[in-house]
């Protein structure tokens, strides 16, 4: 595992999304929390308590694997009630406390099926509240929609959060590569990158204002303007200048397709000439890419504007929702 | 409809093919028990022209063939046991294990299946002899386990491989020791598979002769040995009726199999 001055906490109830490429090391991260795999160094704490010498049994985290597996020889309600039995509690007492949880993921109808009849879905559901009958103080849910198609990812997705955001509840640690999923789950997202934290914060602030040109990339941002800081406060590049507190220097506009505006030429809005290169129609809209200045940018057009390939446009910026980042520091700055 | 070439052919060729699988595996056993209970049977006579059970009913009561089917009996099991815990753990560690190490480990378990009994067995019974179990019981049960063990290993390597350990990593993290683990997930979800591992690890002792014979001295008389001395006797009707008692656990144990197979969903 390449982790190294890794500092992670996570208050009781809070939910921390874990975000990062793949082969960063998060999956060992969560194991090492976990006590599945040995780590070289570092403490785990829960509550206080020094629990990195003990046994993934006694550390009170519970580990989900991206698919998580039931115990086959094990009904539904015996699934669920696994964690009570070991515990000392009887299998008829187990059961009485697992009934409320697997009512609480809308799956008692299956309560005495067996756990190898249940669909992907009902798998995850029925892993949660596995999870939350051994009463964890921290949960750790390892990529866990990865092998949902779309459709089920959100609605388990909604379970989840359902099932989290009650009162009291354990802090959870969830690892993804997806940015839309690390914002609707956490309430902060830590990106990973190289085997250390690159940046912590609210789903807003980390998508807004990307540490890096590199988390911008990674979080899929799709306009990143190059331009050059004069160390006096302003940036300057093919859309213009922007007041930045950055030093003298290589600097990255970064701005989402919502930040941009296409509008037509003829249009009184001040803004920038572009060329048209095509349409784009995705799920959450139609976008425009253009072509300014040598560099490719995706906006979002007018809603009056009818645009095809070739035509010219004006391109305005929402200056209050670009954000300009140093080319390879973590030190950002606001526009 | 879209046919698989060939299967036309294949269809038409099972009866044929399962006939004659049929009265390969049938022919030996009906010649034996015709062995056993014939008195008179002369060239070239193919069936015998007088019979009595008198042999196999003599042969039941003899108190050394009970000794000696009652030693390979014991021999099996605890083959089977120790044979079975063995090839678990070397199996399981074997699943863990970088990919150079477990290829070693692979062909180190492959060599008591592969290498001829004799020779084997002329190996082990130095050590047995240098151990002092020489000419015992322990001493033969130790020889059986050698291959057992052998078999064994390579097949939980090939059955854990398959294995979801995400299961056991689940149930400790939901607070399972690691006992806890092995009773309430490991041995219920691998139940079909301890049955034959068992079944494999005792048919593997069962049979044995040339270890038994080398390192039991002859002082250790299981079945097979009892069944050569038959041989050896020229007492052919006592030989054949033992060679039946022989033939009986491994169809058994083969049953066995089948139904494990057939309870997990696999066809065997």
């Amino acid at each position: 595992m390449g982790l190294q001055n890794l500092s992670l906490a996570v208050a009781p109830g809070e939910r921390v999304a874990l975000l990062g490429p793949s082969g960063v090391g998060k999956t060992s991260l969560l194991r090492a929390i976990a006590g599945l795999e040995w780590t070289l160094a570092g403490r785990v704490l829960v509550n206080g308590r020094d629990v990195t010498g003990l046994k993934p049994e006694r550390r009170g985290i519970v580990y989900l694997h991206q698919a998580p597996s039931m115990f086959p020889h094990l009904s539904v309600l015996d699934n669920v009630g696994f964690p009570l039995e070991v515990r000392g509690a009887t299998r008829a007492q187990a059961r009485e406390r697992a009934a409320p949880l697997l009512e609480r993921v809308q799956l008692a109808s299956l309560a005495s099926r067996p756990s190898t009849a249940l669909s992907g879905g009902q798998r995850h559901r029925v892993a949660l509240a596995r999870a939350l009958a051994a009463n964890p103080a921290v949960l750790l849910l390892d990529e866990p929609f990865n092998a949902l198609d779309p459709a089920l990812r959100t609605d388990v997705r909604d379970a989840v959060l359902d099932l989290l955001s009650t009162e009291g509840g354990p802090g959870v640690l969830v690892v993804t590569h997806d940015v839309d999923e690390a914002a609707a789950l956490g309430h902060r997202i830590v990106v990973l990158m190289e085997g250390r934290v690159v940046q912590d914060g609210a789903p807003a602030e980390v998508l807004a204002r990307p540490a890096s040109l590199v988390v911008a990339e990674f979080l899929g941002i799709p306009n990143l303007v190059p331009g050059e800081c004069d160390g006096r406060g302003t940036f300057t590049c093919a859309l213009g200048s922007y007041p930045a507190g950055l030093p003298r220097g290589p600097a990255v506009l970064v701005a989402r397709a919502d930040a941009l505006r296409a509008s037509g030429a003829d249009c009184h809005t001040r803004g920038v000439p572009a060329t048209v290169v095509d349409m784009l129609h995705r799920v959450g809209g139609l976008h425009v890419r253009l072509r300014t200045g040598g560099v490719e940018l995706i906006a979002v057009p007018d809603p009056d504007a009818t645009f095809s390939t070739g035509d010219t446009v004006r391109l305005s910026v929402a200056v209050n929702r670009v954000h300009i980042a140093p080319l390879h520091s973590e030190l950002a700055a606001g526009v | 409809m879209i046919v698989p070439r060939g299967a036309h052919g294949a269809r038409a060729a099972s009866p044929v093919l399962l006939l004659l699988l049929g009265a390969i595996t049938i022919a030996p056993v009906l010649l034996l028990s015709l062995r056993a209970v014939a008195s008179a049977w002369h060239y070239p006579e193919i069936l015998p022209t007088q019979g009595e059970a008198d042999t196999v009913l003599l042969a039941l009561r003899s108190p050394a063939l009970w000794g000696a089917l009652g030693r390979s009996l014991a021999l099996a099991a605890a083959t089977g046991v120790i044979g079975t815990a063995f090839g678990f753990v070397a199996g399981r560690a074997l699943v863990g294990a970088p990919r150079g190490v477990r290829q070693v480990a692979t062909a180190a378990a492959f060599l008591p299946v592969v290498a001829p009994p004799i020779a084997l067995g002329v190996g082990i019974q130095v050590l047995a002899i240098r151990a002092g179990v020489g000419g015992s019981v322990t001493g033969v049960l130790l020889a059986h386990v050698v291959p057992a063990a052998g078999y064994l290993t390579l097949y939980f390597l090939g059955v854990l491989s398959a294995y979801d350990l995400s299961m056991e990593e689940g149930a400790r993290t939901l607070g399972a020791s690691g006992r806890q683990t092995f009773m309430r997930i490991t041995v219920p979800a691998l139940k079909a598979r301890w049955l034959e591992a068992l079944t494999l690890g005792a048919l593997v002792s069962w049979g044995q002769l040339a270890l038994t014979l080398l390192v039991g001295g002859g002082a250790v008389e299981t079945l097979p040995v009892a069944l050569l001395s038959f041989v050896r006797a020229g007492d052919d009707r006592l030989a054949a009726a033992a060679a039946i008692v022989l033939s009986l656990p491994p169809a058994l144990a083969f049953g066995v199999i089948q139904r494990g197979a057939r309870q997990t969903g696999a066809s065997a």
